[in-house]
């Protein structure tokens, strides 16, 4: 934590509030898919409730920051009071931890497209993991656990991956980053 | 009155190893007593509005109503595929009818001791106690803390941003693809802003002498006491309740390494 600027911390967690608000808003759009489509409605949309993750590794661009964004997100959706309870806190920390994996992989050098979407899925996979433990997925079919498994992965790397980039670097162009590990690229690189 | 005098940290803990318990539970019957207890327990212990508890439980019903269904349907193959039950004229496998049932139940048991904490619990103090009690770094708690203070200027923000693209000619929506669109438009003003806005707390905090340093000083004291104790009895030993119940029906079934 020494090598964090306070700065970038409350950015992260302001990061972490709206998407917790946006993560609160698609919980209904998740409860009526599930409806129509069974467990699997979830993972569809799942990479949605791993965004915040990537964009943060990839503003700030520090060890731990996919981490802690996710946890504080999930802490603010049991603040707003919603949501599953305290328990989300400890989904969130598993979600980051696989997004964290994958940034760790590189040493936390490199954040190309293809490592986004790595950490995307990698939330995908943890997260997994444990929802086939908490929520009772031992109690379905094999065939169909595979099926929820892979719309997580493919979710969490498109929609977490490829969204966060795309607006991440839309942020980059207004300039409101030029202190952070992303905007300082994104100048060097239009400098150049 | 007493849920909202506990401890946060060991509320939030209590409540977690439940739930961790819960999780390990396949039987309908400890899920189903353990949800009238705590719902019980929520307006004895607890100032809670009715409605207001009823409108957050409302939407877990319908999750635990898909849990049921779709559990019933995509069902593993049962060890006992004569063993039938009939409801409304439908036979189903007695085994995937209990399981989906005991999972439906689960959600509902979950949601209710979530709900137990969630109103009975002030924010503020939470974040206090996990620093008091959880060691969470005052850096991050009090990070939060300012960011969770953005929440009801990200209403006012977006008020602004929708009033600055109706100024410019450009808020006509009437379709669902223009509706998407008009969520792009705002997701970069709205995070740009909140960006700034963190900068200029962090800036602000820093110059008024917050250094995040471990050993600060608290206006507001949170500690255990025999209250927090007795309250993690009460809950484990209504679980304990719940599965020894369980067992005499001779419905108990729990977890033992099913793939």
């Amino acid at each position: 934590m020494s090598n964090w600027r306070f700065k970038e911390i409350v950015v992260l967690t302001a990061l972490s509030v709206v998407f917790a608000v946006v993560y609160l808003a698609f919980l209904p759009v998740g409860k009526i898919l599930v409806g129509l489509f069974g467990p699997i409605g979830y993972d569809l949309i799942f990479g949605i409730w791993f965004i915040v993750s990537i964009i943060a590794a990839y503003i700030l661009r520090k060890p731990g920051a996919a981490f802690l964004s996710e946890t504080i997100a999930a802490m603010v959706e049991v603040l707003i009071g919603n949501a599953v309870g305290p328990m989300l806190i400890v989904s969130g920390m598993i979600q980051g931890l696989g997004a964290e994996a994958a940034f760790a992989a590189t040493r936390w050098k490199n954040y190309s497209v293809w490592v986004l979407m790595a950490a995307g899925a990698g939330s995908g996979i943890t997260s997994f993991a444990y929802g086939y433990f908490m929520s009772g997925y031992a109690a379905l079919s094999t065939g169909y656990v595979v099926a929820m498994f892979a719309a997580r992965v493919i979710s969490g790397a498109l929609i977490a991956g490829l969204l966060g980039k795309a607006l991440s670097d839309g942020l980059a162009k207004t300039g409101v980053l030029n202190s952070y590990a992303l905007g300082k690229e994104y100048r060097r690189k239009n400098a150049s | 009155m007493f849920l909202h005098h506990l401890n946060p940290s060991i509320k939030a803990l209590t409540i977690g190893l439940i739930v961790i318990l819960l999780a390990l539970i396949f039987d309908p019957v400890t899920p189903f007593i353990l949800l009238l207890f705590t719902i019980s327990l929520t307006f004895i212990g607890g100032r809670v509005d009715v409605k207001k508890y009823l409108l957050y439980f409302i939407p877990f019903s319908i999750l635990a109503f898909g849990m049921l269904w779709t559990t019933i349907v995509f069902a593993d193959t049962p060890k006992n595929p004569e063993d039938i039950i009939s409801v409304l004229g439908m036979e189903y496998p007695r085994e995937s009818l209990l399981t989906a049932i005991a999972l439906s139940l689960r959600v509902l048991s979950v949601a209710s001791l979530s709900l137990l904490f969630i109103f009975t619990t002030n924010i503020v103090d939470f974040i206090l106690s996990l620093i008091q009690q959880l060691k969470l770094p005052p850096k991050i708690a009090y990070g939060v803390l300012a960011g969770y203070r953005f929440l009801p200027m990200m209403k006012d923000e977006l008020a602004v941003i929708h009033a600055a693209h109706r100024i410019r000619g450009v808020n006509q929506v009437l379709t669902l693809k223009e509706r998407l669109k008009q969520y792009k438009r705002y997701s970069i003003p709205l995070l740009a802003s909140a960006i700034r806005k963190a900068e200029r707390t962090a800036i602000a905090m820093e110059s008024k002498g917050f250094t995040g340093d471990k050993s600060r000083t608290f206006y507001r004291r949170f500690t255990i006491t025999s209250k927090d104790w007795l309250f993690i009895i009460i809950m484990l030993a209504a679980f304990t309740t719940a599965v020894y119940t369980s067992i005499k029906l001779g419905y108990f079934n729990w977890y033992n390494g099913e793939i």
